[in-house]
């Protein structure tokens, strides 16, 4: 391939040809190798993405989604003629009826997500580093407690929800069992917004605090340990070094950890469903649900749902972008 | 049977940057030379190593294996073996299946695979360990282990990055002169890179030095300690390394310190300042008396005393121009006290001359 | 790492602080240490393990919080879902399903991965935005379009349906995971391939993938999982009884306002067996697997 390029003295076209081909040579394989990445994305999720960009200034639902009517005629051909009701473009009606709560609840779902997100990722990093700074330890017992400690990771999401829901149930719950036991009263846990999410909650803090613990695990366990030796000498208490040398060196983790947690979180769909179902009247709805009931009950409004996503996006490329500047701005870039 | 290797011309850019790493590099390696590229970090030298290696883009210029230009072809196609600076074994792979991959790969029967692979275990006392995996391996056997994988190939050329920098200074020392008794018995052109003159000195063939990805200077080892063409090389090549400072010329001598020597007229004559950079290597200082013609006073800082020699570390006394220490060999034994006055003197023709704007060497005779 | 000092006999009788060897520790922190992580444990087991317990419970005793439940235990519960139910069908649909998200995830998040780690291209940074745009894009609401497609294409009701949608959701984390991964076996080994003369595919198949394990054990562990518990695709995609996965399957056991428990339970640790086999083999390599995944961005 290169016969052309060891002419001698070759003419300045071919020469650049030449890069570009070589450019390819050395490059086709990369692309073929992110190929099917990028096409199961783009056909999946960048052009709904679009598209859903597209129907949230539409008055798009399942009743109107039709361009023509198509009728069968008795000779067993087809008539069709136009939709006398298609949907159509409707300027930013969506977003003013969701934002003014002419439509839905959106402020009371941004508020139950806000809570929810923050409370999850909060409870899913404290916790997650404090078992993991244990578990960093050399001590008896060490891996069974890891192996163990992580199962929750393993249990798929609705049997998670549908265990904690067994768990909370009003009647026979073990939790309202404990509670009389002590001498407390029984809970209506799904009868009031605050318990709902606290159930909630707790349920998806459990399942996600495996994941954060094996990644801050993982943190800790490349910063090197003289590091702390050289801390040690310095005459650090172990809080100080935790302070000092342990969070420091998580920051890679922790930063990236953080971020992603703080979008599955914000969009975590199943346990929200399976375990308050909304109850009471919708009181515990994150913005997904209510995206969801939208899309899927009553009558399919699927403008309503792309507005809601939209939304959703721009909430979480928000936040991204600030999390990116705060943390650059401490000098932290990932 | 073995080859040439010849870089004409050849040039790197990396992109985003404007600086060549490596600059119109013309260089060619003799059939079953062993060629040492030497230099401080980020001087190319790696890069022209990798260029030839088929790891780096030329981005001008020509790199010719024999009479073939291997430009634009791929590594695997060049047949040349590297043998890297952290070795890069393998992990998954056992020590033979590390040596016989590149054989395997190219569909060698396995029976002719096996008999080299042991061939060169035996060569490089591996034979034991022909079975362990790198990870059960010590720094040394390691490094025979990367020696091996490129001896197995028998390939036309062998490139070898920093291949000892691992290894502590003894083991460094001993596997040096294995490594070049090894290749001149293969008789396989070889380009060693090297940022320590002193490997670069006992081991190449010829040496060339590089800077700022430009050659500097090729030849003997011997030919670059005594005709340095420019201060770089003649401050780059010898340990402990050559006394340079710019000094005041008048009337066709040098005042070095309290001394005043005289120049050979060659050398004012390509004068073009009254000032000229001097060069003199540690051994060409002689002990001098007070008074002496072109002697000069040195107050002793530092004696490091080697056992066969020792060298003196002190400040030029009544000197403006030149803040660095002198270096000087002496007699062992019986060492100047730490603050003494020591008088030396050059001795006859072993001063170095560069003109201190270029830094290029003058005639000296 | 540090075992060697302590092995390390002290020279002289040192103040009694000094003398302690690193590894002790006072037993009251000890104990405290030892009570956390178990107390942790029990939190992390105990709703699976009540699930397991009251699976054994008769139907009619299921509602019951009491604890001595193993007084009349019984595997009726797993014969009605067993032999009562499509649960087997479910079962082997899931397991088709997740098998095949599980291969093929992995094929393409470990070239995706590779790529990223290893080369240059056009495009590259755009890409790493993308996967980080797409986990942010709700799930919910990528179902009715996602439907739209499939049904263009022919395929719901099918399971190809599914192992493509679960391939969206699993594929940008695990790729990019990867990517972090591979960066941390050295460059220096894809060279030397390189020059033994393999091409950029041979050295991702014969050098850079079994030096990967770790990395590759969570992508299978993720990817599994993602396809293994999904119920919202699963419920939108498939509409034949018989061709439901379990997580869309179990919802049947759910109805408004008489849940079946009994099978519900039951039907719930027959999923979590699967599951847990796949998390035997992975988790010994969780730790390292998602080290790196964690530490580059």
């Amino acid at each position: 391939m290169s016969s052309e390029a060891a002419t001698d003295a070759p003419a300045e076209p071919p020469k650049a040809a030449g890069r570009l081909r070589r450019s390819f040579d050395r490059n086709w394989y990369a692309w073929a190798m992110v190929l099917p990445t990028v096409i199961v994305l783009g056909v999946l999720v960048l052009f709904p993405l679009v598209q859903g960009v597209y129907q949230s200034f539409t008055n798009l639902t399942e009743a109107n989604q039709d361009e023509v009517i198509c009728t069968k005629t008795l000779g067993g051909g087809e008539e069709c003629k136009e939709n006398p009701k298609k949907a159509e473009f409707v300027g930013v009606d969506n977003y003013v009826d969701l934002l003014t709560g002419e439509r839905g609840s959106f402020w009371l779902q941004f508020t139950n997500t806000v809570v929810w997100t923050v409370a999850c990722v909060f409870f899913h990093y404290t916790i997650g580093l404090g078992l993991a700074v244990m578990l960093n330890r050399r001590m008896r017992f060490r891996s069974l407690y890891r192996v163990l400690l992580i199962v929750p990771w393993a249990v798929p999401g609705f049997v998670a929800a549908f265990g904690w829901k067994f768990l909370f149930n009003p009647r026979f719950g073990l939790i309202n069992e404990g509670l009389v036991n002590i001498g407390l009263d029984p809970v209506e846990w799904f009868n009031h917004r605050w318990t709902g999410l606290f159930a909630a909650i707790c349920t998806n803090v459990w399942l996600g605090v495996p994941f954060m613990m094996v990644a801050i695990l993982g943190g800790l366990q490349s910063i090197p340990s003289d590091l702390y030796e050289a801390a040690e000498m310095d005459g650090a208490t172990p809080w100080q070094r935790f302070r000092n040398v342990t969070l420091p060196g998580l920051r890679p983790v922790s930063s990236t950890v953080i971020l992603l947690g703080t979008i599955w979180t914000f969009n975590m769909f199943p346990i929200i469903f399976f375990v308050t179902g909304g109850e009471p009247a919708g009181q515990t709805e994150i913005l997904v649900t209510g995206a969801y009931r939208a899309a899927f009950e009553g009558v399919r409004n699927y403008s309503l749902a792309a507005t809601y996503g939209v939304l959703i996006l721009s909430l979480l490329m928000v936040f991204a972008s600030a999390y990116r500047r705060t943390l650059k701005a401490q000098g932290e870039v990932f | 049977m073995s080859t040439s290797v010849r870089y004409d011309q050849a040039s790197l850019v990396y992109p985003g940057t404007t600086a060549p790493a490596v600059a119109s590099l013309d260089l060619t390696i003799e059939p079953g030379e062993l060629l040492v590229l030497v230099g401080p970090s980020g001087s190319g030298k790696s890069t022209a190593l990798r260029m030839l290696a088929g790891l780096e883009d030329v981005t001008d210029g020509r790199v010719l294996i024999g009479d073939k230009d291997v430009t634009h072809l791929r590594p695997k196609d060049r047949d040349i073996a590297m043998v890297f600076q952290n070795y890069a074994l393998y992990p998954h792979m056992s020590v033979a299946e590390n040596m016989g991959f590149a054989l395997k790969i190219a569909g060698t029967p396995k029976a002719d695979i096996d008999a080299r692979v042991r061939e060169a275990a035996k060569i490089l006392d591996l034979e034991p360990y022909l079975e362990r995996k790198p990870k059960a391996l010590s720094g040394g056997q390691r490094q025979r282990v990367a020696m091996g994988r490129a001896i197995v190939r028998q390939p036309q050329v062998f490139c070898m990055d920093e291949p000892l920098s691992n290894l502590d200074a003894k083991l460094r020392v001993s596997t040096r002169t294995q490594i070049a008794s090894l290749q001149r018995r293969l008789d396989t052109t070889t380009i060693y890179v090297t940022h320590d003159q002193v490997e670069a000195m006992t081991m190449g063939d010829r040496v060339a030095v590089l800077k700022d990805g430009v050659l500097q200077q090729v030849g003997t080892p011997l030919g670059l300690y005594e005709k340095p063409v420019n201060a770089f090389v003649a401050g780059f090549i010898g340990s402990p390394a050559m006394n340079l400072g710019t000094f005041r010329v008048t009337d066709g001598h040098a005042q070095i310190g309290e001394g005043r020597v005289p120049l050979p007229r060659a050398m004012t004559g390509a004068l073009k300042a009254d000032t000229v950079q001097l060069g003199f290597r540690p051994e060409a200082l002689l002990p001098a008396g007070k008074g002496d013609p072109g002697s000069f006073a040195v107050e002793a800082l530092v004696v490091e005393e080697l056992g066969a020699d020792a060298f003196l570390y002190g400040n030029l006394i009544g000197d403006e121009l030149r803040a660095d220490h002198i270096v000087a060999r002496i007699a062992p034994r019986s060492v100047p006290e730490k603050g003494a006055t020591v008088w030396f003197t050059i001795a006859p023709g072993a001063l170095h001359a560069f003109d201190t704007e270029t830094g290029l060497a003058l005639p000296t005779d | 790492m540090t075992t060697v000092e302590v092995s390390k006999p002290a020279p002289k009788p040192a103040p009694k602080q000094l003398q302690r060897r690193r590894s002790d520790r006072p037993l009251l922190a000890s104990l405290a240490l030892h009570a956390t992580l178990l107390g942790a444990t029990v939190i992390a087991l105990f709703p699976v393990l009540w699930i397991l317990l009251s699976s054994f419970k008769p139907a009619d005793r299921i509602q019951s919080s009491e604890i001595t439940l193993v007084d009349d235990p019984t595997l009726e519960n797993y014969r009605a879902v067993l032999f009562d139910t499509p649960f087997p069908t479910w079962f082997l649909n899931s397991v088709i399903v997740a098998a095949f998200t599980m291969v093929i995830g992995i094929a393409m998040s470990a070239t995706c991965g590779y790529a990223l780690s290893r080369f240059n291209f056009a495009g590259k940074r755009g890409l790493m935005w993308v996967f980080l745009i797409t986990q942010m894009f709700p799930v919910a609401i990528l179902i009715v379009p996602i439907y739209t497609i499939m049904a263009n294409l022919g395929l719901i009701d099918t399971k190809p349906s599914l192992v493509i949608a679960y391939l969206t959701v699993a594929v940008p984390f695990c790729a990019w995971m990867l990517r972090g991964y591979f960066d941390t076996i050295p460059k220096e080994l894809d060279e030397a391939a390189a020059l033994d003369g393999l091409g950029p595919f041979g050295t991702f198949w014969r050098v850079i993938l079994p030096l990967a394990r770790p990395g590759l054990a969570v992508t299978a562990f993720y990817t599994f999982l993602t396809a293994w518990g999904e119920v919202a695709y699963a419920i939108a995609f498939m509409q034949s009884r018989n061709k439901l996965t379990l997580g869309a399957g179990l919802q049947q056991f759910v109805p408004q306002f008489n849940p079946q428990w009994h099978l519900l339970t039951a039907g719930s640790v027959l999923i979590l067996i699967p599951a847990a086999v796949v998390f035997f083999f992975a988790q010994k390599h969780l730790v390292a697997g998602l080290t790196a995944g964690g530490t580059k961005g």
